[in-house]
């Protein structure tokens, strides 16, 4: 193809080039490996990007557990393949937002229970607390390229239910998602791949109800051993995240958000411990909170969490423990 | 004028010919009891919707084993 002899930094081999050393003996021995990374990139066969709210999932993975405070237990029960249900305890302390720098907590005690079906093609997932909340969510496989997703939370009070329709086409080296969702909320997203590291993407979003609307723009770097990412938003929000991969069982992340309107600046260095029987995340930010959040695995399908937060400055200290039976 | 116009939104829109008010009226209306319908459904309805469909995927499981904590 024309387009690899341009680009191309070494002439495309069709025979494995001749080894440098000696000739007898190198001639039986398989190619060197160093040959894959100076291998010519096909720039019309690039690979697919991930979805575009995915593009700074590892530091995510790595830097968000979902720290908690109380005594959480979890128990999944599959009736077959595809279907489970779950019920799940939660007594604790949760955060309530305040306007003030205190933090506000209110402790509350629930059940949860749910039902899930997973399929390849479609996936439903519903999540019933004790008052009344609905949590659903549904993924629909319309076509081999289209897909709908369902998000939403749906309340006995009324004005407070949320949901979220989006639409996704994933084409061969890109990917495009339109969202309507309550609120007369609408977006729309887009990402290419632009080399086999590479991929670039924007974002618009329009809020009927309070005539707002915003762009973003952003990128992603990957390699096998790290992953950057780097997001700009007409709310004036800049985020960059940077994730190394040390080792097959360690990773680090680190994540920078700067916020033009407010001047605030947050960042966060963390490490994530992926062994045999645990799991453990641990992170420090520049608002002086240290976390960890380890998960253990006690016998096959039997997890124990533990896991602490410590904001330092408020003096906000959440410790929470609890139990994952099931898968 | 926008925020008398947002206002008189549900009254009707003045000055329009009747025709196209009570036809825009009656379309918001309806959408919006839909809606409204549509909610009550999905927030009874979709973790029945989910178990029966469950239930009736195969390997069929017993009425059972939905109830029992094991």
């Amino acid at each position: 193809m024309g387009s690899s002899v341009s680009h191309a930094a070494t002439p495309p081999p069709s025979i494995p080039p001749p080894p440098q050393h000696a000739v007898g003996l190198a001639g039986v021995l398989p190619p060197k490996s160093e040959e894959k990374s100076e291998r010519k990139v096909n720039w019309l066969n690039l690979p697919c990007p991930v979805p575009f709210e995915e593009i700074q999932r590892e530091a995510l993975m790595s830097l968000k557990p979902e720290l908690f405070e109380g005594l959480r237990f979890d128990f999944t029960k599959g009736l077959n393949q595809k279907f489970s249900l779950s019920h799940s305890v939660f007594m604790g302390s949760m955060e309530v937002p305040s306007q003030s720098s205190d933090t506000i907590k209110v402790p509350t005690a629930h059940y949860e229970f749910g039902a899930n079906f997973l399929d390849p093609k479609l996936m439903l997932v519903g999540r019933v607390l004790t008052d009344g909340r609905l949590n659903a969510r549904v993924k629909c496989d319309l076509t081999d390229n289209l897909t709908l997703k369902i998000n939403a939370q749906l309340t006995n009070e009324p004005h407070f239910s949320q949901g979220m329709f989006n639409f996704d086409y994933k084409g061969k080296d890109y990917r495009s998602q339109f969202q309507i969702g309550n609120n007369a909320f609408y977006g729309a997203n887009y990402i290419q791949s632009v080399s086999p590291h590479l991929s670039l993407g924007s974002e618009v979003f329009w809020l009927g109800h309070q005539r707002k609307s915003g762009v973003g723009f952003a990128a992603r770097y990957d390699t096998d051993k790290m992953v950057a990412t780097g997001q700009v938003a007409s709310t004036g929000i800049v985020a960059l995240s940077y994730v190394q991969k040390v080792s097959e069982k360690v990773s680090l992340a680190s994540d920078f958000m700067y916020n033009l309107m407010t001047r605030d600046v947050t960042s966060s260095f963390g490490y994530d411990y992926i062994l045999r029987q645990c799991r453990l995340r641990g992170k420090f930010d520049s608002a002086g909170c240290v976390a960890a959040y380890l998960e253990e695995r006690l016998n096959m399908g039997v997890n124990f969490i533990l896991s602490a937060e410590i904001n330092h400055p408020k003096k906000d200290y959440k410790f929470g423990f609890g139990m994952t039976v099931g898968e | 004028a926008m925020a008398s116009r947002v206002s008189s939104k549900g009254k009707g829109k003045a000055g329009r010919g009747p025709e196209d008010g009570s036809t825009a009226r009656c379309v918001k209306e309806w959408s919006t009891w839909t809606m409204k319908k549509a909610k009550v459904i999905a927030h009874y309805g979709f973790i029945p919707l989910i178990i029966v469909i469950g239930m009736n995927s195969e390997p069929k499981p017993h009425l059972s084993q939905l109830l029992s904590p094991v």
